[in-house]
C-alpha cells in the first residue's frame, strides 16, 4: 500500500438480521483514500451511506471485509484496541440538536474528550486548550458557560466540530454536517471544515444525499445505491460525464436555481427504492433504469474501470 | 393587475406571538398578491415568518400565542379575517387547500387513505360515502397511485407516496389557491423531483394558483413564475422570478445566492452572509438585515425601508435604502450583468 493512503476499506458489507430476512445494509463496498483527501458518500434514503461511515469508525461491526486504518487492519479489533485509535478517527454528526448532552456546557462538552482521552491533566491547561478550540471553530469566548440548547443550530455544529477536533485526528466522518441548517449558515460550516482540512491536513469522508455540496466539497466521489457503489470518479469527472443510469437521474433531479436560462432536460426515474431485503441477484438498479437490457438480470454487476480513475458498475456501459 | 383578478390580497399583515417573556415579532406588516393560474414562491430562511403567513392565510394561526394585529387578507374578493367559524370552515379545502411539509404526520395513521381523501369530498361535497370513495379511487389514479391501495393505511407507504396522497387530498374539491409549505423538503431528490412534477401538472390542469414557501431556490426556479424573498418578517424583494434570479437588487437576496454551494467551482471559498438571523423578540431598528448586509450604512439602522419598485418596473420591488444613491449596484452585477 502506498504510504499515502490514509484508509483502506475492502469490500464491506453489513447485514442486519430482520423478520423479513436479510438487509443488505452495506453491501460489498470498496475504496481507498489519500491523506488530506475527502471522499464524498452520496445517496438516498436508506441506500447506506451512514451504515457504512459508521462501520468504518466500527461504531457498528461489519458482517465482514476488511478496514485498514494508517496500516493496520482494524477490523477485529476489540473495543479496547480501538481506543487509543479513536484519537485519529472522529466523527461529526448531521444533527447539533440531538448529538450534544443537553446537561453539559460548551466547556465541558468539548473539554470531555479532552479528558476522556486523557490528553491534558491540568485544568488550566484544558480550559487554555478548550478556548483555542473555541477559537478554531469560530465561537466566541463568551458562550463558554452556554448550555446548547440557548444556541443556534449552526453554532451547536460548531461544537461537534470542536469535540471532534479535540483529540487531533487525522480522520473525521462527516455525516451529512449542514443538512440541518439554513443556506447562508450552511455556507459557513462548509468554509470551515475546509479551512481546518487546508490548515490541519485531515481527510474527511464526507456523507451526504446533496450533491450540490459534494461538488463543492469532495475531490472524489462514490455514488451508493442499496447498498452498493455504483459509480466512483474524481469530483469534476463525475459531474461532467456521469455515467451510470442512476447517477445520471440524481444529477439532474437537482432543482437548479436558474431562470430563464438553457437547462439540461430532466430525467426523471420511474418508482421507488426497492426494499433491500432478500434482493435478487440482478442489478439492484434495473427495475427503475430506463435502459435495461436482458443482460441486467443476469447477475449484479462490479465496479469496472471506463476510463482512469473513473468506476462504474452496470453491464451495458 | 386588476383587483378583481387576484385570488389572494395581503395588505400589511402583522402577526405577533406573544408570551410572558417576550413579543415575538414573526410577521411585520407585508403585501402579497397572487393572480390568477400564477405561483408565487416565498423563500426565506427559518424563522423569516414565512409558515406564519400562510397560516394567516387560513386564519389558523394558534392563539394563544399567536395574534394577527393588524391587516387584511382577502381570499378571491373575500375578507379571511372577517370570517365566523362556519365561514372558514366551508372556505378551508374549497376555496384554499394546504399542503405540510412533513407527510409523515400530516395523514391518520389508523384509517385507510382512501377514507381519508373520501372524508374531505364528503365535507365538502355532500354526496354518499360510497361515491365519495369511488371519487376517492380517482384522486388517487391522478396522482399515481394504483387505484387498488385506496384500502392501505398509511404506514404502508414510502415519504414520497404519503406526499402524494396529501395532494390528492388537497386537491380534491378543486381549490382555486393551494399554499404548498416546503412539500418536498423531507423527500429524497429523485423523488422531489417526481412530486415537483406532478404538482406543475396538476395546478396547470386544474388552473390554480399556488403560493409555494420554500427554503430552496431551485425548487423556485423549477416552479414559480413570481418570488418574493423575506426575511425577519418582511419582505425585502419581490418580481417575477426573471427579476429576482436575473436582475437582483437586495443585497440579503445576493447573500443567499452566493451561499449557494452548487454553481460554485470546487476549491473556491463560499461567500456566506454573516452573522446571524435576528432575534424575531428583538429586532435591530431599522433594516433588519443592516447589522449583517456589507453594504450597509448608517442610514440604514434608523428607518425602515419601503419597498419600491426597482427603475419604474411595475413587477420589482426591492426594500433597500442604498438604492438611494443612484449610482449603488450590488457587487455581483457589478461585472458582467
Amino acid at each position: 500500500m502506498a504510504n499515502n493512503t490514509i484508509l483502506e476499506v475492502q469490500n464491506l458489507t453489513k447485514f442486519f438480521n430482520t423478520p423479513g430476512g436479510q438487509l443488505h445494509a452495506v453491501d460489498g463496498v470498496s475504496f481507498t483514500i489519500e491523506r488530506g483527501k475527502t471522499l464524498g458518500i452520496v445517496g438516498e434514503s436508506g441506500c447506506g451511506k451512514s451504515t457504512t461511515g459508521r462501520t468504518i469508525l466500527k461504531l457498528i461491526e461489519p458482517t465482514s471485509g476488511k478496514v485498514i486504518f494508517d496500516g493496520q487492519d482494524i477490523t477485529g479489533y476489540t473495543r479496547k484496541q480501538m481506543r487509543p485509535l479513536r484519537q485519529e478517527m472522529q466523527m461529526v454528526f448531521q444533527d447539533p440538536f440531538s448529538s450534544l448532552d443537553p446537561r453539559q456546557t460548551v466547556m465541558q462538552l468539548i473539554s470531555e474528550p479532552i479528558i476522556e482521552h486523557k490528553l491534558l491533566k491540568n485544568k488550566k491547561d484544558i480550559e487554555k486548550r478548550t478556548l483555542e478550540l473555541m477559537e478554531t471553530v469560530g465561537l466566541a469566548e463568551r458562550y463558554i458557560n452556554v448550555y446548547p440548547h440557548e444556541l443556534d443550530g449552526g453554532r451547536r455544529q460548531r461544537i461537534g466540530i470542536a469535540r471532534a477536533l479535540a483529540v487531533q485526528p487525522k480522520l473525521i466522518v462527516c455525516d451529512e454536517p449542514v443538512s440541518a441548517l439554513d443556506v447562508s449558515i450552511q455556507a459557513q460550516i462548509l468554509n470551515l471544515l475546509k479551512q481546518l482540512q487546508q490548515d490541519m491536513g485531515l481527510t474527511y469522508i464526507f456523507i451526504t444525499h446533496d450533491l450540490s455540496v459534494v461538488k463543492y466539497f469532495s475531490d472524489d466521489i462514490a455514488v451508493m445505491y442499496l447498498g452498493q457503489m455504483v459509480e466512483k470518479a474524481p469530483s469534476d469527472l463525475l459531474f461532467q460525464n456521469p455515467v451510470h443510469p442512476y447517477t445520471k437521474a440524481l444529477l439532474s433531479a437537482i432543482p437548479l436555481p436558474v431562470v430563464g436560462k438553457e437547462k439540461p432536460k430532466r430525467q426523471l426515474i420511474r418508482g421507488e427504492i426497492t426494499s433491500p431485503v432478500n434482493l435478487p441477484d440482478e442489478c439492484r438498479f434495473r427495475k427503475r433504469c430506463e435502459c435495461a437490457q436482458e443482460c441486467c438480470k443476469n447477475g449484479n454487476p462490479h465496479l469496472r474501470e471506463i476510463e482512469p480513475s473513473h468506476f462504474v458498475a452496470c453491464s451495458c456501459v | 393587475m386588476a383587483e378583481q383578478e387576484l385570488v389572494l390580497k395581503i395588505k400589511d399583515l402583522v402577526v405577533h406571538y406573544e408570551t410572558d417573556d417576550a413579543d415575538v415579532h414573526a410577521v411585520n406588516g407585508i403585501d402579497i398578491s397572487i393572480g390568477k393560474k400564477r405561483t408565487l414562491g416565498l423563500v426565506g430562511e427559518t424563522g423569516a415568518g414565512k409558515t406564519t403567513t400562510a397560516l394567516s392565510i387560513l386564519n389558523l394561526v394558534p392563539n394563544p400565542p399567536g395574534v394577527i394585529k393588524q391587516g387584511e387578507i382577502y381570499l378571491d374578493g373575500m375578507n379571511v379575517l372577517e370570517m365566523s367559524s362556519e365561514e372558514l370552515q366551508k372556505m378551508r379545502g374549497n376555496e384554499v387547500a394546504m399542503i405540510f411539509q412533513d407527510p409523515m404526520t400530516a395523514l391518520n395513521p389508523v384509517m385507510t387513505v382512501g377514507d381519508q381523501i373520501a372524508e374531505s369530498i364528503e365535507l365538502h361535497q355532500h354526496i354518499s360515502k360510497k361515491d365519495a370513495f369511488e371519487k376517492a379511487k380517482e384522486m388517487l389514479k391522478m396522482v399515481g397511485i394504483a387505484e387498488t391501495r385506496a384500502t392501505d393505511y398509511p404506514h404502508q407507504f414510502s415519504g414520497g407516496m404519503k406526499q402524494r396522497v396529501v395532494i390528492a387530498i388537497a386537491l380534491t374539491c378543486n381549490p382555486k389557491l393551494l399554499i404548498a409549505d416546503e412539500p418536498t423538503t423531507a423527500l429524497d431528490v429523485t423523488i422531489q423531483a417526481q412530486v415537483l412534477e406532478l404538482m406543475k401538472e396538476l395546478i396547470s390542469q386544474k388552473e390554480m394558483s399556488m403560493l409555494l414557501i420554500t427554503h430552496d431556490l431551485g425548487v423556485v426556479a423549477e416552479v414559480c413564475e413570481d418570488v418574493a424573498v423575506m426575511y425577519a418578517g418582511r419582505i425585502v424583494e419581490k418580481g417575477t422570478a426573471d427579476d429576482v434570479f436575473n436582475h437582483m437588487r437586495h443585497p440579503y437576496t445576493e447573500g443567499l445566492f452566493e451561499s449557494l454551494p452548487n454553481l460554485k467551482e470546487r476549491g473556491e471559498m463560499l461567500v456566506p452572509i454573516q452573522g446571524l438571523m435576528p432575534d424575531p423578540s428583538e429586532l435591530p431598528p431599522g433594516c433588519a438585515f443592516s447589522p449583517r448586509c456589507p453594504y450597509a450604512t448608517e442610514a440604514c439602522s434608523q428607518q425602515i425601508p419601503k419597498l419600491e419598485s426597482v427603475e419604474g418596473s411595475e413587477t420589482h420591488f426591492v426594500a433597500c435604502r442604498a438604492y438611494e444613491d443612484p449610482k449603488f449596484t450590488l457587487g455581483r452585477n457589478r461585472n458582467g450583468q
